[in-house]
């Protein structure tokens, strides 16, 4: 396998990465770990005349929490950044096993949170724990910067709202929320190194035995992460039951509308709905974020 | 069971360290592919994109015009003499002529300065097609509307087989009870974590092949065919082969393309497949659809088994017509009957042909007879376990398809099995969720004839002493492609000298240094290269005593050597070094070398395929596995497994483990993960890494792993065959251990999680419904 | 990162620009003229004939490429050369210093852990760089650090053992005949 030729640009500000993408127009690519896009260019999916490398960008590896904003989590953080973040441990573990569960070792030393957003991929592990945290994102390009709510960012399998000839992700934001549990269920047909044939994120906020409010977010069984609201809308202020919550994982099969793939039928990814929505619900109510 | 088993070995029965070990760990050990030629070309093959299709025309003069493009190949470049296991099978050519016959056929090839250029040379070649409608379904491929792929082989039958022992159908009617079950195989691929190379090179006219391969002389005698060369001009060497599993035993497109472009360009030539080229080279596991009968009395003692299977050959013979007769042939070997029929039909379909994958055509067919066995004890109350020990096959028996058999502890197996896994107190015992299961396996130790019609011996093997006696060289056809042999062969070697393990070296799997081996494949090389080794290593002992003796005035009969010393029982005082005496036999007498050989005893009946399955020995196990299934998911979760081996005497305890390891572990990724697919246009879905799931450390069982003492009359210090027998019970093993859990019978390979889901899903609407 | 300016036209259209990087690779200090498109494994095999880092699979699934990039592993297969200009990278040759045998590579010949031995460079350098942050793992963390690695003649029993063995801690694998 090889890569097509190929010119390589390492922008030291983020401003001169913006105006060189602009610059370049539709021939550049954005690169950040490169385990989608190397991948891509060697299937020749993808030949970019230019390749805009973020690699001199170390502000955009940060993750901090910043009071009153929330969790800050640069673009170019890796996923075992995530993994090891002890700002993360303390305030969403959840986020940090999710990241855990991609791939494979070297891949998340060198994948990318904002590569695995822009990728777009609708069996990413990371979308739905952050879309179930609420997560938005900011976009900057060359005169204009602005923020998008994470659920809002993806239109399609490998589509997403940013402007491919303008926009760099920066930065991906948890808030500060009312949240008192949160985890992402990975169902995959391997241990290790496997794409999820379904994925489900439940973040919830308790009160005592009460559920005030959750938010379920499911991966591979759309086009895009999708929120389960028909499953949010019948834990709204009840007390939790096992029955309860595996009703809800009834709703939330309602909301999926899965393909049948080489890794599994639509009739069983919507089967592990339900059986995922109902778990992972009650992992985060009775063990908080994890 | 013989005394010699309790003899005190000064090498064998240790567990030496590996002797490539320290370069493996290093970085030093090169491969094929690291190798490098002054003035190498690199070479790549450009292959059918359809699954068939005629081939109107083939336009190279793009491609060769590109600078670095220093040769572009086809069929009309190439010898076409066809090629294949046997001449009545020879079906394949080194380039499609008229037709491509699956994704992935070869049909040119290009060398070039470097392999990008390769890339873009390919990508101009401009082949028009016509597409033709595909056989893709092995079990329409015989009907009349169906394409022919092959002409001369008329509905697509690649072979048929029937071979009928005893009275099947009185065994039948006499039985206490009959049951039919059917199941049905995966298409699985050797996964060699090494891609196949080879580089190629001329000097004047005589042609040198570094290749990956597992069988260096079957290269050369094919290579040699197809050029019209005398064997001896054709050199064929391996460097270190990064895993073969049966992938690597028959020569492809990168030998024989590489030759010819490193005629025309008068270079070496590196040619290699990626990742995805090699799963369509494929060559892997055949798919089979089996149905089996078999009538047991009311003890569940078998009287007789019907088995009649047909499987995918895919697009060419390959090893193919060894592996049909495999399926069958191995079924007699761990229970005893003595009424047995079998039929197969192997067909040809448009998707990549299948070779010998690690059991040959033995595992799948003994996944369906380890469920049906189970099925069997099932209806009649009986556990699996006392089933399988009242059919066990005892020691010095032959079963109705003529195989001898000497050493056999199956029942031995069966009972440290039961006991080391608890089965006991699991069977039956264990909460839902939770099963046990076991299954058994028998494989040769080396076939008894040769892999080509020839009168060659099966194995030699040449040892030359150092002139000053401080090292030791073994030179061997035997072929190392990770299992260890060069390592056992050299203790071996050892032993059989009264040498040291840690003095010897290895030459080892080069056609023109090394005398002929037939190389690495049917388990052979421990007992077949091995008597090669221990007599030439004997012949060397015969030397050294005789010089000793001349050296000391003693009678040669009262000496012996051990470790490198030579000595007299009961005579302290009679020492000499192995280096001295050595030294003095190169003075007086020249270079101090011992030859062997091995050739089998003639074996087998004389029935149409009597020949595949015979051998010296025949290794016995038994495993059980433990497992746990998520009961809404279908996930399997497997736990434990316990392996129980009879492979007679160990040479290298820690490296007979590693295969037992090994062969499991290829065995569980089947049972479980593994499965090539395909769309509808015969294309592999999955030609990656990620979606053919091979295990991952974290998917692994622990494993536990035992022997039962055995010794085997026809082997070297009684030794027999590790390497592929742990690979046959597994799928069973697995397959039974579910059916004990869940209640649910996944009657097709592999049982992954969504089968078993499906399974108890449907368990439970059955249930409902009554 | 210094770039050459090749404006030479050719007949196949501009040639690619070319750019020399320094790595330090195994302590030495090593300059690379690489295209745009040098993927670091290509570099390390054939440009600095360090062949003892393997390609298997081109695709990041198999590990057979890893190497130490600044102390992390990662699959030199989807590295661009470029990316790794100034890093120091550690690859299977420089494990072994002044010849000496390291603990993990010792203890995988001395646990029969190495078989057909192409899995083993990324074998060995995976768990070395799990053993420099976190000395004595966990089983499932060693096999967790391992997972990118597939090795398909051993089921992993065996490098396990020697992982375990070289951080002095026990696995449950050493268990070996005993039932659990």
């Amino acid at each position: 396998m090889f890569l097509p030729d190929f010119d390589y640009h390492a922008p030291e500000t983020l401003a001169e990465a913006c105006d060189l993408l602009r610059d370049l127009g539709p021939s550049a690519k954005i690169l950040a770990g490169g385990t989608d896009l190397l991948i891509k260019m060697k299937h020749g999916l993808v030949t970019p005349r230019a390749v805009i490398s973020l690699k001199a960008l170390d502000e955009l590896k940060t993750i901090t929490h910043v009071p009153g904003r929330g969790v800050v989590i640069g673009a170019r953080a890796t996923h075992n950044d995530l993994v090891n973040s002890p700002v993360l441990h303390e305030h969403f573990l959840s986020v940090s096993e999710a990241a855990h569960k991609m791939a494979n070792n070297q891949i998340r030393n060198r994948g990318t949170v904002g590569g695995n957003l822009v990728n777009a991929i609708p069996s990413a592990d990371l979308p739905p724990i952050l879309i179930a945290l609420d997560a938005w994102i900011t976009l900057v390009g060359s005169n204009t910067s602005r923020t998008v709510p994470l659920h809002t960012f993806f239109t399609g399998p490998s589509c997403c709202v940013i402007d491919p000839v303008d926009e760099i992700l920066t930065e991906i934001v948890l808030p500060d929320q009312p949240t008192t549990g949160s985890t992402y269920l990975k169902f995959g047909l391997r241990r290790s190194g496997a794409l999820s044939v379904t994925g489900v994120a439940a973040a919830v906020t308790m009160d005592g035995d009460t559920i005030v409010d959750s938010r379920i977010c499911l991966g591979a069984v759309f086009p895009v992460p999708v929120r389960a609201h028909d499953a949010e809308d019948v834990l709204r202020g009840k007390t939790w039951s096992d029955e309860l919550l595996a009703e809800a994982g009834e709703a939330a099969s309602c909301c999926a509308l899965p393909i049948t793939d080489i890794r599994g039928t639509a009739e069983y990814r919507l089967d592990l709905v339900r059986v995922l929505t109902k778990r992972a619900l009650k992992r985060a109510i009775t063990e908080g974020h994890v | 069971m013989s005394d010699t088993v309790k003899q005190d070995y000064a090498v064998i029965g240790k567990s030496v360290p590996k002797i490539d070990g320290r370069e493996k760990v290093t970085g030093a050990a090169r491969y094929t592919a690291d190798l490098k030629f002054p003035n190498m070309l690199y070479g790549k093959i450009l292959t059918s994109p359809f699954a068939h299709a005629r081939i109107i025309s083939i336009d190279t003069s793009e491609a060769e015009k590109i600078p670095g493009v220093r040769a572009v190949i086809t069929h009309k470049d190439a010898p076409t003499l066809k090629y294949g296991i046997s001449p009545a099978r020879w079906d394949e050519n080194i380039f499609c002529i008229d037709t491509v016959k699956f994704v992935g056929d070869k049909v040119a090839a290009v060398a070039c300065i470097d392999e990008q250029t390769c890339y873009k040379a390919l990508a101009a070649i401009k082949v028009e097609y016509e597409e033709l409608p595909a056989v893709l379904d092995p079990l329409r491929a015989t009907e009349e509307d169906q394409p022919q792929i092959h002409p001369e082989f008329v509905r697509n039958i690649n072979a048929e087989i029937h071979q009928d022992f005893g009275d099947v159908e009185a065994a039948f009617k006499e039985a206490h009870y009959v049951r039919t079950d059917t199941f049905v195989g995966n298409r699985t691929y050797q996964t060699p974590i090494e891609p196949h190379t080879a580089t190629s090179m001329w000097d004047g006219e005589k042609l040198t092949v570094y290749s990956s391969t597992q069988s260096p002389h079957y290269f050369q005698y094919y290579i040699a065919r197809e050029f019209g060369l005398p064997m001896g001009d054709v050199r064929v060497l391996k460097t270190y082969v990064g895993g073969g599993f049966g992938g690597k035993l028959e020569p492809t497109g990168l030998e024989f393309g590489g030759a010819i472009l490193a005629k025309i360009t008068g270079r070496p030539v590196k040619m290699f497949y990626d990742r995805a080229e090699m799963f369509a080279h494929n060559r892997g596991r055949h798919r089979q659809y089996m149905t089996i009968t078999s009538g047991v009395d009311k003890d569940g003692k078998i009287l007789g088994v019907h088995a009649d299977f047909v499987m995918d050959g895919g697009a060419y013979t390959s090893l193919g017509i060894a592996t049909a007769y495999y399926a069958g042939a191995m079924l007699t070997l761990t229970y005893e009957f003595d009424n047995f029929r079998f039929d197969m039909l192997r067909v040809y379909t448009n998707l990549p042909a299948c070779g010998a994958q690690r059991g040959h055509g033995a595992p799948q067919p003994r996944y369906a007879f380890e469920a049906h066995l189970d099925n069997i004890a099932k209806d009649l109350g009986i556990d699996p376990m006392d089933i399988r020990i009242l059919n066990a096959r005892r020691p010095n028996t032959t079963t109705p398809n003529e195989f001898l058999v000497n050493s056999c502890e199956m029942k031995a197996c069966l009972e440290k099995a039961r006991e080391m896994s608890g089965w006991d107190e699991k069977k039956g015992k264990l909460p839902k969720g939770r099963g046990i299961g076991v299954a058994t396996g028998s494989f040769v130790s080396g076939a008894g004839y040769p892999i080509y019609r020839t009168d060659l011996p099966h194995a030699a093997a040449m040892i030359k002493v150092g002139e000053d006696g401080t090292s030791a060289t073994l030179y061997t056809g035997a072929t190392d492609i990770g299992q260890g042999s060069d390592t056992v062969l050299c203790q071996m070697a050892a032993e059989a000298m009264g040498y040291t393990y840690e003095q010897m070296k290895i030459v080892a799997a080069d056609t023109e240094t090394t005398p002929h081996d037939f190389g690495a494949y049917a388990s052979r090389q421990t007992l077949m290269s091995g008597a090669a080794v221990k007599q030439a290593g004997e012949e060397v002992k015969t030397q050294m005593l005789e010089t000793a003796a001349e050296m000391l005035d003693f009678p040669t009969v009262d000496l012996d050597i051990r470790s490198g010393k030579v000595f007299s029982p009961g005579n302290e005082s009679v020492t000499l070094t192995f280096e001295e005496v050595a030294r003095h036999f190169f003075v007086n007498r020249g270079p101090l070398v011992g030859k062997g050989s091995y050739t089998p005893p003639k074996l087998g009946g004389k029935f149409k395929g009597a020949a595949v399955g015979t051998s010296p020995a025949y290794s016995f196990a038994a495993q059980v596995s433990e497992v746990e299934i998520d009961e809404e998911t279908g996930e399997v979760n497997v736990l434990d497994v316990w392996d129980v081996h009879d492979c007679g005497t160990v040479i290298n305890p820690a490296l007979l483990e590693a295969q037992v390891h090994g062969a499991l572990f290829m065995g569980l990724g089947e049972s479980i993960w593994e499965e090539v697919k395909f769309d509808d246009k015969g294309r592999i879905a999955n030609p990656n890494l990620s979606e053919y799931r091979i295990p991952t450390a974290m998917d692994m069982p622990v494993v536990h792993s035992a022997l039962v003492d055995s010794y085997e009359p026809a082997g070297p210090w009684g030794v027999k065959e590790v390497g592929e027998g742990a690979t046959l019970p597994t799928m069973g093993c697995f397959r039974n251990a579910i059916f004990d859990a869940m209640g649910v019978s996944i009657n097709s390979l592999p049982l992954g999680f969504e089968k078993v889901w499906r399974a108890m899903k449907e368990q439970r609407e059955e249930g409902a419904a009554e | 990162m210094e770039t050459i300016d090749d404006t030479r036209k050719t007949t196949a259209g501009p040639k690619p620009k070319r750019y020399v990087i320094d790595l330090t690779v195994n302590g030495d200090p090593r300059t690379v003229v690489v295209k745009g498109n040098a993927l670091l494994v290509n570099v390390l095999r054939d440009e600095l004939d360090l062949t003892g880092t393997k390609k298997g699979c081109e695709l990041g699934d198999c590990g057979s490429c890893t190497v130490l990039l600044d102390g992390t592993p990662v699959d030199a297969c989807l590295v661009l050369a470029l990316e790794a200009d100034g890093s120091e990278i550690v690859t299977i040759e420089g494990v072994a210093a002044h010849g000496e045998l390291d603990r993990l590579q010792a203890a995988f010949v001395d646990k029969a852990a190495v078989q057909c031995g192409y899995c083993t460079p990324g074998m060995i350098l995976s768990p070395k760089a799990l053993l420099a942050g976190n000395p004595h793992p966990t089983e499932p963390e060693i096999r967790a650090a391992i997972a990118g690695n597939l090795c398909r003649c051993t089921g992993y029993v065996n490098i396990v053992r020697a992982i375990a063995a070289a951080a002095e801690v026990e696995a449950v694998v050493e268990q070996g005949g005993e039932a659990r």
